[in-house]
């Protein structure tokens, strides 16, 4: 495993343009060239239409709450300073059907809910006992 | 078939084979917290059990499946721990998880083409002793999946529970599904485990009370949700139905298989139907090539890593609509004496151990047999629904 890990390998093709794009803060996901369909995660055909070309857009960084959980019990050791924090599951606004796995911040979970209004921050995120830090699209409610 | 989005996976195309294999003999190991026991061990003493209960001899053993990962009880292992040096045709097509469902169709098939006579499918493993300090059996595949590490690990949507405690969350908010309704699948569980001698969670009873005040870890998912971490393994051996009949166990024969897939794999955020599993397109395969329906079955077990599969496995495999699977667990609608639908009565991955479903097909046919602990009254049907996540396998057995 990397010495860095779970950090991202910003540098791994598939996803360099998602992080490179974070770093300058900017959400950026692929849509397909020829059905307008945003393709996530990166794949090397379209899943709606089989094509192969693909277009990077910037996001509004706005969509809903699919999905969320509160993680109490720390799954890796690198998680130990987190506990509790809530990844979630966004539904983007430019294509619902684009689900980004995330984690929600600054929120108490009791303020939850399905399908509330959501907005991307960016932050540095950092994990215990490993060096260094990766600026990530997080979200909050909007 | 009752798939919301059926643009998200298929159904492998199979041959009719049913009535053309049977499971004559069936075996366990012990199974246990960390033991300091090997997965070879394990599977040797699940392998010794099964020849016991067929009452057949090592040599005769010429097919031998096991999983296309992981520790392997290959034809090298078996002749090493029996002293034996026959040819034996070999097959990557078995093990636990979804093969265990669907060994038997490539077992059939090999029956068929006399490239072998005594077909054993066998899986175990050493986790709980194993465990790393860093991710522990199941996690740790996920973990060197690369698209996992650049868009789910630093998220902390990682690992196993912590996807699937987000589809149970979403499957409540579809469908009303309640933590009342999980727990009902928990408590059913422990009671057959509690009935089951050899079950690791034999003398620890669970009552919905105690369900309800345990602790949340991640949240809707308790401590209880989510399956055991355990050392141990099981072994079925597979035959013609005619061959069956001249050993000893009563026969157990398959009546339908079927082996469903999703286009997304791994990457549950990317499934359109979030809240089903692969058995939409397993289960209806193996109804048809069975000549039954839902209604026929005395028995179902399903792997069930969390309680949400459960809900997810009985609504695909058609026992009810989607989305009815929460009201349709709730109170004690699984348990082997009164409910409705009598399921995994053994424990399952939740209170039995966990060794990946191969101890659920072992259950099943000790159901048909009537050997079973917690014996559904006259079962002569019988279900294991076997899952991997990217796929799902319907296995139906029967008492001819
Ligand atoms: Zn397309």
């Amino acid at each position: 495993m990397r010495p860095d890990f779970p950090l991202p390998d910003t540098t791994w093709e598939p996803t360099a343009e998602f992080w490179a794009g974070a770093a300058r803060h900017e959400l950026r996901i692929p849509f397909c060239a020829r059905c307008g369909r945003g393709c996530w995660y990166p794949r090397e055909r379209c899943r709606s239409c089989g094509g192969a070309e693909f277009e990077w857009r910037t996001m509004s960084g706005r969509g809903t709450l699919f999905s969320w959980v509160v993680v109490t019990h720390a799954f890796l050791p690198h998680f130990g300073d987190l506990v509790p924090f809530v990844p979630a599951l966004i539904a983007l606004d430019e294509d619902p059907a684009v689900r980004l796995a995330t984690r929600v911040v600054d929120t108490d979970p009791d303020q939850l809910a399905f399908d509330l209004p959501m907005e991307v921050t960016f932050r540095p995120i950092t994990f215990a006992g490993v060096d260094g830090s990766v600026t990530a699209p997080l979200f909050t409610p909007a | 078939m009752a798939a919301p989005h059926e643009d998200w996976g298929w159904a492998t195309e199979y041959e009719d084979v049913s009535g053309a294999v049977a499971v004559c003999g069936v075996g366990e190991s012990d199974h246990s917290k960390a033991s300091g026991r090997t997965a070879n061990q394990v599977v040797a003493q699940a392998v010794e059990r099964a020849l016991d209960d067929a009452g057949l001899a090592p040599a005769d053993i010429d097919g031998l499946m096991y999983v296309p990962f992981g520790y392997q009880f290959d034809a090298a292992a078996f002749h090493e721990h029996f002293g034996t040096s026959h040819d034996i045709w070999e097959s990557k097509a078995g093990g636990g998880m979804r093969w265990a469902a669907s060994a038997p169709y490539e077992a059939a098939l090999a029956l068929r083409d006399k490239r072998a006579t005594h077909i054993l499918n066998s899986f175990g493993v050493a986790w709980a002793t194993e465990r790393s300090q860093m991710v522990g059996g199941p996690g740790e595949s996920h973990a060197q999946e690369l698209f996992k590490q650049n868009l789910e690990v630093p998220f902390g949507w990682f690992p196993q529970p912590v996807y699937f405690a987000t589809v149970a969350r979403r499957h409540m908010h579809e469908f009303g599904t309640t933590e009342d309704q999980l727990g009902a699948v928990a408590v059913a569980c422990r009671r057959h485990a509690n009935l089951t001698p050899g079950a690791v969670m034999h003398d620890r009873p669970l009552t919905l009370e105690q369900y309800r005040q345990s602790r949340l870890i991640v949240a809707p998912f308790r401590r209880e949700d989510c399956c055991l971490i355990s050392d141990g393994g099981g072994a079925y051996i597979m035959t013609t139905p005619e061959r069956a009949r001249d050993l000893g166990p009563p026969v157990v024969e398959v009546a339908g298989v079927g082996l469903g897939n999703s286009v997304t794999g791994t990457h549950w955020a990317e499934q359109p139907a979030f809240t089903s599993t692969p058995q939409v397109f397993a289960a209806p395969v193996a109804f048809q090539m069975a000549g039954l329906t839902p209604a026929d079955v005395d028995v179902y077990t399903c792997y069930d890593p969390f309680t949400i599969h459960t809900v997810m496995q009985i609504e695909d495999s058609g026992f009810c609509e989607k989305g009815g699977g929460g009201e349709f667990v709730a109170g004690d609608a699984l348990q082997f004496d009164v409910g409705r639908l009598p399921t995994n009565t053994h424990g399952g991955l939740l209170s039995h151990a966990y060794v990946l479903g191969i101890a659920h097909v072992v259950e099943v046919v000790r159901q048909l047999r009537g050997e079973a602990a917690a014996q559904v009254r006259d079962a002569r049907v019988g279900i294991y629904g076997g899952y991997t996540g990217p796929q799902a396998a319907t296995l139906i057995l029967r008492r001819p």
